[in-house]
C-alpha cells in the first residue's frame, strides 16, 4: 500500500517538476509548481511527519506559490524572461543533474543511513519544540534575529516617501 | 386544474403509479436480482450473527425493521458515513442551505423588506428549492477566449477545498471526519488555497471584471491569512494542543473567550475578509465590478461556487465555535433515551415491538451536537448581519487593516496568553490544569 502510494507521489511530483520547467505557459507552469510542492508535502506524510507536511502545503503552496502567481500576472512576461534556448544547454543541464544526483545518491547510501530504524515511533512535534528551546535554542535566537532583521528591511523598502502622511489610509 | 397538464385526472396518475411499481418490481426480480447475484459471486459474504449471509438474508434483513436498526446502527459508525451524511457534507450542506434562506429573509426585515415571499405558500421556504432547480438548467456558457482547463476546475477545487475544511471540524464528541493531531495547522493549509483559486480562475475566464476581481481576492486573502493565523496561537498557547477536539475538550469549564477576547475579534475580522463578505466584499462588488471574480461564471458552475462559499462560512462559524465558544461542551439538557423502549419494547394496543439496536445515538453525542449547532447559528447571524448595515471599504484601507492594526492587535493578544500562562492564572496551580 505504502509503496504504490510512494510510486504514485514519486511519478506526480517528478512529472509535474519536468512540467513546470518544460511547459511554455507561465500559469500552467506554476500549477505544475504546486503540484510538486503539495507531493513533498505528501513525502512528509508518508514520513509520519504531519507538523512538516502541514507547513509545506500552507508555505509553499499557500504563501511562496502565490508570490509567483502575483509576479507572473503583474508583470509582462517578455520583461522578466528572455528564454535563451538550444540543445546543447538542454543536454548539459540534464547531464549535470545526473552527475548530481548519482554524486549525492553515493554518498547517501555510504552514509550508513541504511541501518537506521526505519520503525521507530512518531516524533511528537512538542518535543521538537522542547529540543528547540533547550539544547537548541542558541539557533532559535539567531534565526529569530534574522527573522526579526528581514522584516524591518521588508518594511523600511515597502515604505514610499513620495506619500504624505495625511494621504496614508488609518 | 393545472395548465401545464389540462387532461389530468387523479385516477390515471395513481394508476400510473402503480403501473411504474409493477415495472419496477418486475425488473429488479428479473434482471436485478440476477446481476446482484452475479456480483456477490465473486465477493467474500460475512458472516453475521452465526449466519451467513446471502443476498435473500440481507433483503429479509431489510425488509424487517427489528433487523434492519442493528445493519443501521453499524453503519453510521463508518467512515463514508461520517463523511457522507453526519459531521461532513450532509450536515454541513443542510445547514449551508438553511444560511442562504435565513440571510435573504434576515437582510429583508433588517431593511423592513419582505423578502422572498411566493414560493411554496408559508414566507416562500422553498425559494431556495427553486432556485437550485433553476441553476441545474441554465446553461452553463464558458468565454470564447477562457482557458478551459483552469475554468472547468475553478468551482470543482472551490467545493473540494471547502469540503476538505468542513471535515476538519468536530461536532460532538467523536463526531469528526478528520481527526489530526496537527488539526490547526491542516485548516491553515486549506485557508491558502482559496487566494490560488480564486485568482487562478478570475485569470482563466480572460475578463477585465473576473482580472481585477481575482487580483482583489488575492491581496485582501493574503493580507487577512496572517492576523488569522497568528490570533489563534493565543488559543493553542492556552490549551497546548493543535488538535482541535483537544482544544474542545480543554474549555470544558471555561471558553477561551473569556482569557482572549481580542484574538477572538481579530479572527472575527478576518472572517469577513476570507469569506469575501460585506464589509470585505472588494473581490466581488456587484456596484464597481459586476460581480468579480464570479462574472462569468453561470449555470450550476455559479451554483458550486455559492455552495463553496457557504459551506466555508459554516466551517469558519464552526471553527470560531470550536476555539473560542467551547464547542459541543454546555449543559445536558437533552432527555435521556427512554429505558423501557429499551427493555419492553414499544406496545401500541394489542401489538408489542422490541427494537434491538436502539437507542441509534448516545444522549451525550445529541446533546453536543444541539449545543454546537446553537453557537454556529448564532456566529453565522453574527456574519450576516453587517451585510444588511455596513457599507464597503475602501481597498487600501482594507489592506491597512490587515497588515497593520490587525497583526499588531494578534501580537499583543499573543502576549496576553502567554502573560496568563507566566503569571499563574491558566496552567499548572491556576484555575485550569
Amino acid at each position: 500500500m505504502v509503496d504504490s502510494v510512494f510510486l504514485a507521489l514519486s511519478v506526480i511530483t517528478i512529472g509535474s517538476a519536468i512540467v513546470a520547467l518544460e511547459v511554455r505557459s507561465l500559469i500552467y507552469g506554476s500549477i505544475a509548481l504546486m503540484i510538486t510542492l503539495s507531493g513533498v508535502a505528501g513525502f512528509f506524510l508518508l514520513l509520519d511527519a504531519p507538523f512538516v507536511a502541514m507547513f509545506q502545503l500552507s508555505v509553499y503552496v499557500g504563501s511562496i506559490a502565490v508570490l509567483i502567481l502575483f509576479t507572473v500576472m503583474l508583470v509582462r512576461r517578455e520583461l522578466i524572461f528572455n528564454k535563451v534556448e538550444d540543445k546543447r544547454r538542454r543536454y548539459a543541464g540534464i547531464g549535470l543533474m545526473l552527475a548530481l544526483m548519482l554524486g549525492i545518491g553515493t554518498i547517501i547510501i555510504g552514509s550508513g543511513l541504511k541501518t537506521m530504524d526505519t520503525n521507530s515511533p512518531m516524533v511528537d512535534y512538542k518535543k521538537i519544540g522542547e529540543d528547540f528551546l533547550t539544547y537548541y535554542s542558541p539557533a532559535l535566537i539567531v534565526m529569530g534575529l534574522i527573522l526579526a532583521s528581514s522584516i524591518t528591511g521588508a518594511m523600511t523598502l515597502a515604505r514610499r516617501e513620495d506619500v504624505m502622511d495625511d494621504q496614508r489610509a488609518n | 386544474m393545472s395548465t401545464i397538464a389540462p387532461q389530468f385526472r387523479l385516477s390515471r396518475f395513481i394508476a400510473s403509479l402503480f403501473d411504474l411499481i409493477f415495472w419496477v418490481l418486475l425488473i429488479f426480480s428479473l434482471v436485478g436480482l440476477p446481476i446482484v447475484f452475479i456480483i456477490l459471486f465473486y465477493i467474500k459474504l460475512p458472516v453475521i450473527n452465526g449466519q451467513f449471509m446471502t443476498p435473500y438474508l440481507a433483503l429479509t434483513w431489510i425488509a424487517d425493521p427489528s433487523r434492519t436498526l442493528p445493519i443501521v446502527k453499524a453503519f453510521i459508525h463508518t467512515t463514508i458515513f461520517k463523511v457522507v451524511v453526519f459531521p461532513g457534507f450532509g450536515f454541513a450542506a443542510i445547514l449551508a442551505a438553511a444560511t442562504i434562506f435565513i440571510e435573504r429573509k434576515f437582510l429583508a426585515k433588517i431593511q423592513l423588506r419582505v423578502g422572498p415571499l411566493y414560493c411554496g405558500k408559508i414566507e416562500g421556504i422553498l425559494q431556495l428549492m427553486g432556485d437550485g432547480f433553476k441553476l441545474m438548467s441554465k446553461e452553463i456558457i464558458i468565454p470564447a477566449k477562457a482557458d478551459k482547463p483552469i475554468f472547468w476546475m475553478g468551482p470543482l477545487l472551490f467545493v473540494g477545498a471547502a469540503g476538505a475544511f468542513v471535515s476538519l471540524i468536530p461536532v460532538a464528541p467523536g463526531w469528526v471526519v478528520a481527526n489530526p493531531n496537527v488539526g490547526l495547522l491542516a485548516v491553515f493549509a486549506v485557508i491558502g488555497f482559496f487566494p490560488i483559486i480564486a485568482v487562478l480562475t478570475a485569470w482563466a475566464a480572460n475578463s477585465k471584471w473576473t482580472f481585477i476581481g481575482g487580483l482583489r481576492a488575492l491581496h485582501q486573502m493574503v493580507a487577512f491569512e496572517i492576523p488569522l493565523i497568528l490570533s489563534l496561537l493565543g488559543v493553542v498557547i492556552l490549551s497546548g494542543s493543535l488538535n482541535l477536539s483537544h482544544i474542545v475538550e480543554s474549555q470544558q469549564h471555561f471558553w477561551w473567550i473569556t482569557f482572549v477576547p481580542i484574538g477572538a475579534i481579530v479572527f472575527f475580522i478576518t472572517i469577513f475578509a476570507e469569506l469575501e463578505r460585506v464589509p470585505f466584499d472588494l473581490p466581488e462588488a456587484e456596484s464597481e465590478i459586476v460581480a468579480g471574480w464570479l462574472t462569468e461564471f453561470s449555470g450550476m458552475m455559479y451554483g458550486l461556487i455559492q455552495l463553496g462559499t457557504y459551506l466555508k462560512l459554516y466551517a469558519f462559524a464552526g471553527l470560531f465555535v470550536v476555539l473560542f465558544l467551547g464547542g459541543w461542551n454546555g449543559p445536558m439538557v437533552w432527555p435521556p433515551f427512554p429505558q423501557d423502549i429499551i427493555t419492553h419494547g414499544i406496545t401500541i394496543g394489542p401489538v408489542t415491538a422490541k427494537f434491538p439496536g436502539l437507542p441509534l445515538f448516545d444522549q451525550e453525542m445529541l446533546n453536543g451536537t444541539l449545543w454546537f449547532v446553537i453557537k454556529t447559528v448564532g456566529v453565522i447571524l453574527l456574519i450576516l448581519l453587517p451585510r444588511g448595515v455596513f457599507p464597503r471599504v475602501r481597498m487600501d484601507i482594507a489592506l491597512h487593516t490587515g497588515w497593520y492594526k490587525l497583526i499588531g492587535l494578534a501580537f499583543i493578544n499573543i502576549f496576553i496568553a502567554l502573560g496568563l500562562l507566566y503569571a499563574g492564572v491558566l496552567g499548572p496551580g491556576g484555575l485550569l490544569q
